[in-house]
């Protein structure tokens, strides 16, 4: 009966991917991290380019004289290498004072062709220092950097005024936000695959709807057969996308200087190798129990328009589980974290975080039973309903495979 | 094959928002016999069958399909072809018979080979490789039956084989029937179109508004209306009185009337003796389609009675 059971599942599995696969659609979506990758980096190019734009227009003004001008754009030099290029002030520019320096520094926001967030008029050692509404960090950068030059002249002719040696030093272990950084990534990741996988399975019963076929599936086998075959043809479907792009990755981190190596970032506390199988295994259990429940749902639906409309919640509550186990990594043994943990829709993705964020096994172990138990209950469930949604013949739910004795043939 | 009985179904009910659709039919159909149920559109015939193959569950009576009480475990004996014909558009013709026939536990090699063996012998053999969205309606229909067909089940069950079959493929589907009978199998069809019900039945069971009126084959059917008769006799005149009350004078000075139980000697005897003559007689059974009819509408008088 079993062995029966299981053929007839894997005779629904092989259709689907094979129909899946072996179309030119496929590759599109094959490609569609590409795709998405491309509209992101045109998005943020375009994004960048504003930013830059209204950067370069930027500027903190010194209203100083000829003997001043050149010591503060010495000072301003050095104290900039303490700023990362997106967090510096905005650019120097140094303005011969005329007769009333602070009826200057005045109109100086109003000028068209620069855009003044500080200016720094009159003596050095005593300037006044002016600033628009957003402009009280480029003030303090001014006033820090007044002081640095007056320092320099007491210091003398070098203006240094402390020597320091600087050493750089490799760490033994990951640090916290490396960690917090792999726990990121996994639970981004798992949510990415899964949105595009998972939520297929909502609008999967569809071709069958429109063709009828499903009534020649459901008189040849048994609808929770079908469930499950078309569950692991599409499973078989997410193992071959995770593996195209997996092996790609690999090959491009592979051919990157280790400079530029993103694994060097990620540091998850259980260390990789086990970071990565452990990826594997929840984003199975994700996929598994998210997938169950879309397949469950999207058979109520009977034409396009419903499975539209089913796929709106549905890619909510993807979304939910993403921000409640993004929240987790964030805040590692934290309540938060624990219900992200529990909760079985979020649990893979949060315990995913954990792996990053702690170095115990054992957690895992437990979870994956705990998932495991659940990816059985919703699949359960889900083909209960995919039965009654299907052929609208439901009638209370009974224990799954159950099978009347054959009993002795009547005689005519 | 062993079973006596191919498919028995005792009491079976199925209601769908209140309304029964099929109210207590009961059926039994020999091994290796052309079974038809016929009745008129909505009658229960499809969901009778749906029954019949554990699609649906009924909501009370028993059912047992080649001796086992759940359909499904027969499963894998079992063909069945649809009302509503359904096939996936992107497979190719030999592919979707043989998905068919692994749907039934046939290996997929083997379900291809003779899938291609299948379409050569209905004269499908130039179109083995084509997809189906681009066969004809009926060749993807002849498509569907063959991949019913397959695996060779010991119970075919056809639901409307005939409706939107051209005349030269319903003669195709006629054949394959009596192939299959011969072959062993138990062949049980729905239809509402007699003709086909007329040649093809050793049994058939008539239902009607969800219940069954009938059970039995051809010729009892047809025997439970009296024979007609049309009597032409030499000298018409005054001759009706001395023929059954419901005779009606037809074209050409010939009467029409229902041979009444005693025979039609008695009736020709009258004719005789009363100097009318015979110049001619024919006696005719009634077609299916008559008792088809006539039982069919009985059941829709006694309902407005």
């Amino acid at each position: 009966m079993i062995g029966r059971f299981l053929r007839q599942t894997l005779v629904v599995a092989r259709r689907d991917f094979v129909a899946i696969v072996f179309t030119p659609t496929f590759l599109i979506f094959l490609l569609a991290p590409l795709l998405m990758l491309g509209f992101g980096a045109i998005g943020g190019a375009g994004a960048a380019r504003l930013a830059e734009g209204s950067v370069d227009r930027n500027r903190v003004v010194v209203i100083a004289d000829a003997a001043t001008g050149p010591r503060v754009t010495a000072a301003d030099a050095g104290l900039r290498t303490v700023f990362r290029s997106e967090e510096a002030p905005p650019a120097l520019e140094i303005r011969a004072p005329d007769a009333d320096p602070l009826r200057q520094a005045r109109a100086l926001f109003d000028a068209g062709d620069i855009e003044v967030s500080a200016v720094l008029a009159g003596p050095i050692e005593t300037p006044q220092i002016l600033h628009g509404p957003r402009g009280d960090r480029s003030a303090a950068y001014l006033r820090q950097l007044a002081e640095r030059v007056v320092l320099g002249e007491r210091a003398g002719a070098d203006g240094q005024i402390v020597t320091a040696t600087l050493t750089e030093v490799q760490r033994s272990g990951a640090t916290s936000s490396s960690r917090q950084a792999a726990g990121f990534f996994a639970v981004f990741a798992i949510f990415l695959v899964t949105l595009l996988l998972a939520s297929q399975a909502v609008g999967m019963l569809a071709e069958e709807r429109g063709n009828k076929v499903i009534e020649v599936l459901a008189a040849a086998v048994p609808l929770e057969a079908v469930f499950l075959g078309k569950l692991l043809g599409l499973f078989g479907v997410a193992i071959l996308f995770i593996g195209f792009w997996g092996a790609l990755g690999a090959q491009g981190i592979m051919l990157l200087p280790p400079e530029l190596a993103v694994a060097s970032a990620l540091q998850p506390a259980i260390g990789l190798p086990m970071f990565a199988l452990l990826f594997i295994v929840y984003f199975i259990m994700a996929f598994l129990i998210l997938s169950a429940i879309f397949l469950g749902v999207g058979a109520q639906a009977s034409t396009m328009r419903e499975i539209q409309m089913l796929s709106l919640p549905i890619t909510m509550l993807q979304l939910g589980m993403f921000a409640l186990s993004a929240a987790a990594a964030g805040n590692p043994g934290a309540p938060i974290a624990r219900v992200a943990e529990l909760f079985p829709l979020s649990s893979p993705f949060a315990m995913a975080a954990r792996a990053a964020n702690d170095a115990s096994l054992w957690p895992h172990l437990l979870a994956i039973a705990w998932q495991l138990l659940w990816v059985m209950i919703v699949i359960w469930l889900g083909a209960r309903l995919f039965r009654v949604g299907v052929l609208k013949s439901g009638g209370g739910l009974s224990l799954p495979f159950r099978r009347k004795k054959p009993v002795a043939e009547p005689s005519s | 094959m062993g079973d006596r009985l191919a498919l028995h179904a005792a009491g079976l009910v199925k209601s769908f928002g209140g309304r029964r659709a099929v109210d207590g039919v009961d059926l039994s159909v020999p091994s290796n016999m052309i079974y038809g149920v016929l009745g008129p559109n909505g009658a229960g015939k499809t969901t009778t069958l749906r029954m019949l193959l554990g699609i649906i569950d009924p909501d009370q009576g028993d059912r047992t399909v080649l001796g086992c009480q759940q359909p499904r475990d027969a499963g894998d004996r079992i063909g069945y072809l649809p009302e509503e014909r359904g096939l996936y558009p992107a497979m190719k013709a030999r592919e979707a018979i043989a998905f068919m026939g692994a749907l039934r536990g046939l290996p997929w090699q083997l379900g291809r080979s003779r899938g291609a063996e299948m379409m050569e012998a209905a004269g499908l053999g130039h179109v083995v490789d084509e997809k189906i969205r681009k066969l004809s309606k009926g060749m993807a229909q002849l498509v569907q039956l063959l991949g019913s067909l397959v695996h060779q089940p010991d119970l075919l069950v056809l639901d409307e084989p005939f409706s939107g079959l051209d005349p030269v493929n319903q003669e195709r589907l006629e054949k394959i029937v009596f192939a299959e009978r011969d072959r062993g199998a138990t062949v049980l069809f729905s239809t509402h179109v007699m003709a086909h019900a007329q040649r093809l039945c050793d049994r058939l069971a008539i239902i009607n508004r969800g219940r069954r009126r009938f059970e039995g084959t051809v010729d009892d059917a047809r025997s439970t209306l009296p024979m007609r008769a049309h009597l032409v006799p030499r000298d018409p005149d005054g001759v009706q009185t001395l023929l059954p009350p419901d005779a009606v004078e037809a074209a050409g000075g010939g009467f029409d009337f229902t041979v009444p139980p005693e025979g039609i000697e008695p009736v020709l005897a009258r004719v005789i003796e009363g100097g009318h003559g015979v110049a001619g007689l024919s006696v005719e059974r009634p077609s299916l389609h008559d008792a088809f009819v006539s039982i069919v509408g009985q059941d829709g008088r006694e309902m407005h009675r």
